[in-house]
């Protein structure tokens, strides 16, 4: 049974040898001769069966749909052919229920009539395996029940929940009507009601009864009354002695509690979470479970949430504060994870009590007790690698008095009292940090008014520890954290004894501080998130010199711990900004991203990388294939991977999470980057694309109604901004993340170009050419208009804006206008007067590549008289490289637009000469004017890139960067304030140098980035142009 | 800093702090997903407060096949810890321990004979946290790596199959003591 799966079925036993060894052996047209005669004179319908199925071998085309016309008949005629022809069937058809055929309108129907038929055996289990492994939900759904009627009330309870899941999944499938989804969505409840109804009812369930039984029953009975049934039946049900959460935990099952603190906090239900929490809390107190089974930290942050939520938070919240007491009572007893869970539940419960009770409860110390707390926590976990993390976002809640006591009173003390080495530096960085993370805070500066004593001051806060006036963040503070950072990183490589002490710590503190000073640097520098409006190159936007001295420091700092994946990622970041793609691939490649993390995390590196180094895909190795490979793999089937293990598990509740995951990846921005950034790779070198986008086996069910999702995992990040700001990546990204927006955008992108670049087989003659044009134009003017209206939604929504960069805007605005443009072209008569739109449009789409190809600082040869070297109008170009790429991708689209209809019109006229069928005059000229237009800026293009070779061809690179890296003029002047022990940028440059071994350091870095801008440019003087 | 709570297919998109460390494995998408459809009680996770996954094990509930009832080497119903992985952020917190635990906790649930596991004999770390745990060396079974993780002259290692006795194996029938002294082939070992 079901052995299509592995290979050619086995025949019946009754059949003879011959036939048996002819089938074995493949001889197909014996097969078909030895089974014809048996059919005849056997006259049993199973010899037709394996004539049909050897028939399939061959190659002709009606032999091998034979099988598919009689299981079409099987099924329109009602019969229930046994199950050895249904499997032989199945084998001969195998391979068109990928594309061609509904396995829902042939073989599940046959098998659900042969499980209806034969319930009792063994294979019917196996009818709903073959049903679930095609997605076959409706037939699946119908032999479950029949399995069900069939085993009811024995102890293989599956059947009843598969046939409940199933009713369920079918109440939620687009494999049906939204009337029968309701009929279903009503069944899967009403059924497991009863079956709750029974639970609660029975004093014992034993495995025959129709009753909840199991932790996977439950949860399945909770979810779909979350989905389906109200809020207050859910409610109730979960108060209930047996099924309740709470009489779940005393079970040890944990799983309904969590997901019912999840439901109550979407509905806003803070009560229920209180009482629960309080509940369950208790519960670990008084002995109803193990201690500490549900001390989540989750647990305690929606506890002391609802806590100050509910109607009498100040007796709620001294309810908290009494179990937690309990629970620090007996922490010895617990491991070291649950006793950090409890004193960050601790500094959790402080932060949430209202002021007044905080205060009344610090009269008497005098201390402030928010910063008490914190003060705790740190001296008890500062070494841990998560300290930070663990307290930035208290930190970040204080007012301005309690982060001056932090700063300068506990931390300080904390310094002084700690008499190791080693654990001084370890405290001495994580301040570093806070102090980073505090000049991202608004709290520590004040507003200045906008002129004082008649003057107007240039910057809007003055602030509150420098007091110097300044922007967010404070620059002098930063300077002089740079500095402090530098000094504290000195200090630990010449000191041999802390060197050595390294290894025995949770982290190096020289990481750390590599990580305040990169992050300072980049923040001096200029460097704001690169969104939508960040239409500037980035070495326009930055002061390149800070920004080069961030990059160079923390690449030092990768040398010296080269198995950190945080630093590693954020370099790989700055380096794609810098234009430098080929030494971020090096960076990035040791990270092995492969398999099921690349969903999530590809995007950091190859999310626009055609645009930055189209040359990375010339090589060895396809870039994209792992990442097609992963999709192919898993995506290549209906239905969910591994979904069969599920069900025949009995895990209700992976079964549901199984088919989430599933719709997601299907939908993954991820998945559309990887074909799109793989086809604009491929037409840079004139390669061939396989096959139309739209056509695409991953881009099946994707129309513009679904909503393609972006699972980018940013959190190996080392993120030391607060939630004041926005979190690095934004700050380090190309461009805005993945989104469905952009993803649509480039689909649709992607179907035009298919369009305008479709050529027929060479050996497509249509007989009757005439009736084959006129289908190709409707066909053709079909698209357009699809296409042209698609466009238009999604960059008329008001988030698009927002997820593109200015450039892509302009591309997906070109693309969007063209196809409007192609549209009245082809499809206005000659003898009909032209819209006006055409030339609206055709001006709007000149107008849109001039002003893009304006946004690209071009290197251009500087006049003799101007001082500036060479070198420096290069990096401007080669760090905004993805804009060359739209200009020339955009530039291309135009080309091929306007060959598009000056073909359509060749072909017309070739096949009618009186020339009345051909495009208009008028549009004719417009589509010249527009190539001739894009053709120019095609050539600026390729004379852009020319240009950077041969500057980058040139010598004094070298002494160039380390100029602009170090300037040797650079003061220590300082602007605006007093200036006293202020900062100044010299003194930033010094202490970078301390760091990177000084500036032949510096010189051998500055080689690798001239060398990999080199690789890059050499990859974009073999790009197509034309 | 932590929950504690079963796998969701979601946390594959959350598991970069773990497997970015390079002695983690990443497996394809169909083998985390088998577990998780198959033993989902076996399969826990640790995440901290940003919903980052800082730890998971991976175990299964299984049974020699039948045909192999009546060979020394079958291995009647037990539980198998097929990986364990905390991210080094989260370190020395028993993150390793708590884990382990739950399994054994599932491992009784479901009345397994005991909890298995195979670790490298250099893995020294391993051994001593495992031991420290409750378990024992059963067997060393000969060449089952195809490398070694600490000597590249050496074509492969031995793998330590450590096992702990759950509930159900009260007369303690399922460990020995000197399980360093019996061999196997890794034909042994299904």
């Amino acid at each position: 049974m079901s052995s299509y799966r592995y290979g050619r079925p086995a025949l019946k036993h009754s059949v003879d040898v011959q036939l048996q060894t002819a089938f074995s052996d493949g001889n197909w047209n014996t097969v078909i001769r030895l089974a014809a005669k048996r059919a005849a004179t056997l006259k049993d319908p199973y010899y037709e069966a394996i004539k049909m199925c050897a028939e399939a071998q061959l190659d002709g085309t009606a032999e091998k749909c034979a099988a598919l016309v009689a299981i079409d008949e099987l099924v329109k005629n009602k019969k229930t052919p046994d199950i050895d022809t249904i499997e032989l069937y199945e084998w001969a058809c195998r391979d068109f229920f990928d594309y061609e055929v509904e396995y829902a309108d042939t073989l599940g129907p046959l098998r659900a009539r042969w499980a209806k038929a034969n319930p009792g055996s063994p294979l019917a289990v196996q009818c709903v395996q073959a049903c679930l492994e095609k997605w076959d939900l409706v037939s699946a759904q119908q032999i479950a029940t029949s399995l069900d009627k069939a085993y009811a009330n024995t102890a293989d309870r599956r059947y009843m929940f598969w046939n409940i899941t199933l009713t369920y999944l079918l109440s939620i499938s687009p494999q049906c009507t939204d009337a029968s989804r309701k009929v279903y969505s009503l069944l899967a409840v009403r059924h497991l009601e009863r079956a709750a109804d029974l639970t609660e009812n029975s004093a014992k369930l034993e495995a025959t009864d129709r009753g909840l039984l199991t932790e996977e029953e439950v949860c399945l009975y909770y979810r779909v009354m979350h989905n389906h049934g109200t809020k207050e039946e859910y409610v109730s049900r979960l108060k209930s002695p047996k099924l309740g959460a709470i009489s779940q935990l005393k079970e040890g099952r944990k799983v309904l509690f969590c997901e019912a603190l999840d439901a109550l906090e979407t509905w806003g239900e803070w009560d229920l979470i209180y009482n629960l929490c309080r509940e369950a809390l208790t519960l670990g107190l008084e002995g109803g479970t193990s201690p500490f089974f549900v001390c989540d930290l989750q647990t305690w942050r929606k506890f002391v949430s609802a806590a100050s939520k509910v109607a009498d938070s100040e007796s709620a919240l001294g309810e908290v504060q009494a179990i937690l007491k309990r629970y620090i009572d007996i922490k010895d007893t617990a491991s070291a994870m649950y006793k950090k869970n409890l004193s960050l539940a601790l500094l959790e419960t402080t932060f949430r009590l209202p002021a007044t009770v905080l205060n009344d409860s610090s009269e008497n110390s005098g201390l402030l007790p928010r910063v008490v707390q914190i003060g705790l926590f740190l001296d008890q976990y500062f070494e841990r690698l998560s300290a930070f993390d663990d307290v930035k976002g208290y930190v970040a809640e204080l007012n301005f008095e309690e982060i001056k006591a932090l700063m300068e009173d506990v931390l300080p003390k904390m310094l002084d009292e700690d008499a190791n080495k080693g654990r001084k530096t370890v405290l001495n960085a994580l301040v570093c940090r806070l102090r980073y993370l505090l000049s991202t805070c608004p709290q520590t500066l004040s507003p200045q008014p906008a002129a004082a004593e008649g003057e107007a001051q240039s910057k809007p806060f003055q602030c509150l520890f420098c007091s110097q006036p300044t922007d967010l963040p404070c620059e002098p503070c930063l300077k002089k954290l740079v500095v402090d950072a530098s000094a504290a990183y000195t200090q630990i490589t010449s000191d041999k004894e802390l060197v050595d002490s390294i290894p025995r710590l949770d982290k190096d503190p020289r990481l750390d501080l590599a990580l305040v000073m990169g992050n300072s640097l980049l923040k001096l520098s200029g460097l704001r998130p690169r969104t939508a409006d960040a239409s500037q190159s980035l070495w326009q936007s930055v002061e390149p010199g800070l920004f080069l001295q961030a990059v160079l420091l923390l690449d030092t700092q990768l040398n010296e711990t080269p198995g950190d994946t945080e630093l590693r990622l954020l370099l790989v970041q700055l380096y794609l900004l810098l234009g430098c793609a080929s030494y971020a691939y090096r960076l990035w490649t040791p990270l092995d991203v492969k398999r099921t993390i690349q969903d999530s995390l590809s995007p950091l590196f190859f999310d626009r990388i055609s645009t930055v180094s189209p040359g990375l895909f010339q090589g060895g190795r396809p870039l994209m294939e792992p990442l097609r490979t992963f999709y192919k793999n898993n995506l290549t089937d209906k239905a969910p991977v591994r979904i069969w293990d599920a069900f025949s598990a009995g895990s209700y509740t992976s079964i549901l999470d199984m088919i989430n995951h599933d719709s997601s990846l299907r939908r993954s921005c991820t998945l559309m980057m990887t074909l799109v950034e793989e086809r604009r790779a491929i037409r840079c070198y004139g390669g061939k694309i396989d096959c139309e986008i739209e056509q695409h086996p991953l881009t099946e069910n994707i129309e513009d109604g679904t909503t393609l999702v972006s699972k980018t995992d940013y959190g190996p990040f080392p993120n030391l901004e607060s939630l004041h700001g926005p979190p690095i990546h934004e700050y380090l990204r190309l461009g805005p993340g993945l989104s469905n927006e952009r993803s649509q955008l480039a689909f649709l992108s992607e179907q035009y170009l298919d369009l305008l670049l479709y050529k027929p087989p060479k050996d497509y003659k249509p007989a009757k050419q005439a009736e084959a044009a006129l289908r190709d134009r409707e066909y053709t003017l079909e698209t357009l208009s699809r296409l042209s209206n698609s466009l238009t939604d999604f960059l008329h929504q008001p988030s698009t804006p927002s997820r593109l960069t200015p450039s892509e805007t302009s591309y997906y605005s070109t693309i969007s206008l063209l196809s409007a443009a192609l549209l009245i072209a082809l499809s206005t008569p000659r003898a009909d007067p032209l819209p006006k739109t055409l030339s609206l449009l055709t001006t709007s789409i000149k107008s849109a590549l001039t002003t893009l190809r304006t946004t690209f600082p071009s290197p251009t040869t500087p006049p003799s008289t101007n001082p500036t070297p060479i070198h420096s109008t290069t990096p401007p170009s080669l760090t905004s490289l993805p804009i060359l790429s739209t200009i020339r991708t955009t530039a291309l689209a135009i080309r091929h637009s306007a060959a598009f209809v000056l073909a359509a019109h060749d072909r017309e006229l070739a096949r009618d000469r009186s020339g009345r069928s051909g495009v208009h005059r008028d549009a004719l000229a417009e589509m010249r004017a527009l190539d001739a237009v894009a053709g120019k800026v095609l050539g600026e293009v390729r004379g852009w890139v020319l240009r950077l070779k041969e500057v980058l061809g040139e010598g004094g690179w070298l002494d160039w960067g380390l100029g602009v890296v170090f300037p040797e003029e650079e003061g220590d002047s300082v602007e605006g304030g007093n200036g006293e022990g202020v900062v100044g940028l010299g003194e930033v440059g010094r202490a970078v140098e301390e760091v990177v071994a000084g500036r032949a350091g510096a010189e051998e870095w500055v080689g690798k980035v001239v060398e990999s801008w080199r690789e890059g440019v050499k990859g974009w003087g073999m790009v197509k142009m034309e | 800093m932590a929950n504690f709570r079963r796998f969701r297919p979601d946390d594959l998109n959350k598991l970069s702090k773990c497997n970015l460390d390079p002695f983690t494995e990443t497996y394809e998408l169909g083998f985390y997903l088998q577990y998780y459809a198959k033993w989902p009680s076996l399969f826990q996770v640790a995440e901290d407060q940003h919903g980052n996954i800082i730890g998971y094990i991976m175990g299964k509930l299984e049974s020699s096949p039948e045909i192999y009832q009546f060979s020394e080497h079958y291995l009647p119903w037990h539980a198998h810890i097929t990986a364990v992985t905390v991210a080094p952020e989260a370190r020395r917190l028993g993150i390793g321990k708590l884990l382990t635990e739950q399994l054994e906790v599932a491992a009784d649930a479901n009345d397994a004979w005991f909890v298995d596991l195979f670790v490298r004999v250099s893995n020294h770390k391993a051994i001593t946290f495992y031991k420290n745990m409750g378990y024992s060396v059963f067997r060393v079974v000969k060449d089952y790596y195809g490398e070694h993780s600490t000597d590249p002259n050496l074509s492969s290692e031995d793998a330590y199959d450590m096992r702990k006795p759950m509930k159900r194996d009260v007369k303690r029938q399922h460990v020995r003591d000197d399980g360093e002294k019996h061999e196997v082939d890794p034909s042994d070992v299904w």
